[in-house]
């Protein structure tokens, strides 16, 4: 007896020293400015790794899922950055904020951390200092495009204004869209900043009536783009203006948040939603959800899709990079993704594919419309922007 | 319809609402001569102890009632808990205790399903449908309804603080209150009083934005210290200037955004040019249009 338990111990003890354990961090913003979906977006990240870990997806290999809130602050996320570096030894980083991910790109080159942000700033791996960032998912410039592409096939040179947040988010998608309004014989009148605070938009709405902007493409979060739309239904314009917007603009926040103000309203994004019940990726986040007893609003949430995606990729890259994952190996694990070797988690409309140089992640997007009960559904099929590869070519 | 007075509405509809976030500050500062940093946060609680209780059935009107006695206590809690505590310590001190409450209760409100995540309350029956229109800019039921309770309570503090026993004994209190003290008046009642009005009136400017814009906990708790410009300019220690500083300010934002948005390449200049208003009245009365001058005699 006493045998058998020391032999079972030394088992248990050869097992654990064998088990490696490394980290997969991410910093943002469950508390602060940008919490409504950072929250959901953090809990999707720690909820697909600890799922990671319970169905033993990488051998070897026990998951540090390590999430930090680092209140949309900048210096935060660097200090939160260069912990998980120095103490924590992460061979990827999981990012959040586009003021932050823009922040540390020289770092990220310097370290050689392959870093995927929940940003989709263009920016973020333009040149120079961009080897190691990626984005999961089209950018928001490609989104604003794919919008304009849409209008010029509706309405040949019409009047467009762009909404956008005062801010490096917000501003992000502008010269390129200007760019493309000007290929696709489109007008555009006005770009206005709307903040978060601006509880009032009948100035705006009356000077881009004025202007005879008839589609406005709003880049910017659900809350500013919510109090938008009800004021346009206020001032009688919803039937007068189309309302779109990228990826942080709809989904479930703005129907909550603007009520039938929402209807009609057109967003674009290359996710799948939650009530698309038979995507393998909705099933698989709607069972990960309830493993991890997750709050059903976080579990509609498109961010909590969004965090999964992130979370699976930087585990697909580790397990890809063999049984001892540093950087170097998540690097290569990611450019990897290409070809027959895509990686296809089933979140978004289309498959992970990185290479090199290619450093968008499911380039696909669809173009979805509010219906009369606030929910989305798709107006388009998974689409590439031709427009976009041609007015902002990655080097 | 000419522009000017559709903005001139639409800043006033604003601005009342700005003025009942800002009334908070007033009744805080115009009895005890603190600056309430956590008012931004009692006015997040208000919101969501609302919003929860719509949640749960209770009637719209009825859940923002019990809100504002909540935090009518919550207010008196605070100050019994805390702020008392801090009578005749440097203004520094207390100001800090103010901001530290601001973090506790953030950190509290995460705590609860509503610390992350957007929601909005289900407007009820006698907010929805069309509401009436004034020089050709339509008003909603919801705007018509923020600009009556704001003013109907902004009127009711005036009247409280002019007129009743109770309002002019606070005043007193916050003129000099050792003075008040030597003729009996209980200071610690009339700071407690303070502040369980100033978290009632903070219940219902949370209610009235939650149902305007909805609720998130970083644009209710915002609204604090985007109102504080108000009472600055205003004057902190008056109701009648926080009704004035919060229309002036929604006033010279929608003015800013009508006419300058379209010149300045980019817009957003409703964020800018009231400070720059601000500034200029500050350079000329440094007390605010209705701040009370405080001259001290050697």
């Amino acid at each position: 007896m006493k045998k058998t338990l020391i032999l079972s111990a030394l088992v248990s003890l050869s097992f654990a020293a064998a088990q490696k354990t490394v980290t997969l961090p991410w910093s943002g913003a469950i508390t602060g400015p940008t919490s409504d979906a950072g929250a959901s977006y953090a809990a999707g990240v720690e909820d697909y790794c600890k799922y990671a870990n319970s169905q033993k997806m990488l051998p070897g290999i026990t998951l540090n899922c390590v999430i930090r809130d680092d209140q949309y602050n900048n210096a935060n996320t660097q200090r939160n950055f260069e912990d998980f570096v120095a103490n924590l030894n992460a061979p990827v980083f999981l990012g959040y904020a586009t003021g932050g991910a823009l922040q540390l790109k020289s770092v990220i080159q310097e370290t050689k951390i392959p870093t995927l942000t929940a940003s989709y700033h263009i920016g973020i791996i333009d040149a120079p200092d961009n080897t190691y960032t990626f984005l999961p998912v089209s950018s928001y410039s490609e989104n604003i495009v794919a919008l304009l592409e849409y209008v010029a096939k509706k309405e040949r040179g019409a009047k467009v204004a762009l909404v956008v947040n005062p801010s490096p988010f917000g501003r992000d998608p502008v010269v390129d869209a200007r760019k493309a309004a000007e290929r696709l014989g489109l007008k555009i009148t006005d770009v206005q900043e709307v903040g978060g605070n601006n509880l009032d938009n009948t100035a705006l709405l009356k000077r881009l009536e004025a202007q005879g902007a008839k589609y406005i493409i709003n880049q910017n979060t659900a809350g500013p783009v919510a109090n938008i739309l009800k004021d346009a239904k206020r001032l009688g314009l919803l039937g007068k203006m189309q309302f779109m917007g990228a990826h942080y603009t709809g989904g479930e926040d703005l129907t909550k948040l603007a009520g039938d103000a929402a209807k009609d309203f057109i967003w674009a994004t290359s996710y799948y939603l939650y009530d698309e019940a038979t995507q393998p990726g909705i099933i698989l986040a709607k069972k990960i959800g309830a493993q991890f007893k997750r709050a059903a609003d976080t579990i509609r949430s498109v961010h909590y899709t969004s965090g999964m995606m992130a979370s699976a990729i930087a585990i697909e890259a580790m397990k890809r990079a063999g049984a001892n994952p540093d950087a170097a190996g998540v690097y290569k694990g990611l450019i990897s993704m290409n070809g027959s070797r895509a990686f296809n988690p089933g979140f978004a409309v289309g498959p992970v594919t990185f290479s090199a140089r290619d450093h968008i992640g499911a380039e696909s997007l669809r173009l979805l419309q509010a219906d009369a009960t606030g929910n989305f559904k798709a107006i388009t099929g998974a689409q590439r922007s031709a427009m976009f590869q041609l007015v902002h070519p990655m080097k | 319809m000419d522009l000017l007075p559709q903005l001139l509405i639409a800043g006033v509809v604003i601005g009342s609402v700005y003025a009942l976030a800002a009334l908070g500050f007033v009744l805080i500062y115009k009895s005890s001569r603190v600056i309430n940093f956590a008012h931004g946060q009692i006015i997040a609680t208000g919101a969501f102890i609302a919003f929860a209780l719509t949640q749960k059935g209770v009637n719209f009107w009825l859940a923002g009632l019990i809100a504002m006695l909540a935090t009518f206590l919550l207010g008196m809690l605070i100050e019994r808990v805390f702020l008392r505590r801090m009578v005749g310590e440097p203004i520094i001190a207390v100001i800090m205790v103010t901001i530290g409450l601001s973090s506790v209760i953030d950190g509290l409100i995460h705590l609860t399903p509503y610390g992350a995540g957007t929601f909005g309350f289900e407007r009820p029956a006698l907010l929805t449908g069309q509401g009436i229109e004034l020089f050709g800019l339509p008003l909603s039921k919801t705007q018509i309804a923020g600009v009556l309770m704001a003013l109907g309570l902004l009127g009711g503090f005036t009247y409280f603080f002019n007129k009743s026993t109770l309002g002019i004994t606070m005043r007193a209190v916050a003129d000099d209150q050792m003075a008040a003290m030597s003729v009996g008046t209980s200071v610690e009642r009339v700071f407690a009083l303070a502040w369980a009005a100033a978290g009632l009136t903070a219940a219902a400017a949370g209610v009235i934005l939650g149902l305007m814009s909805g609720l998130t906990l970083g644009g209710l708790a915002g609204i604090g210290l985007k109102v504080f410009p108000v009472v600055i300019l205003g004057g902190l220690d008056s109701v009648v200037g926080a009704i004035v500083g919060g229309m002036l300010i929604g006033i010279l934002e929608n003015l800013s955004a009508g006419y300058l948005d379209g010149i300045v390449p980019g817009g957003g200049t409703r964020e800018v040019f009231p400070f720059i208003i601000l500034i200029i009245v500050l350079l000329i009365r440094p007390y605010g249009l209705f701040g009370t001058k405080e001259i001290e005699r050697v």
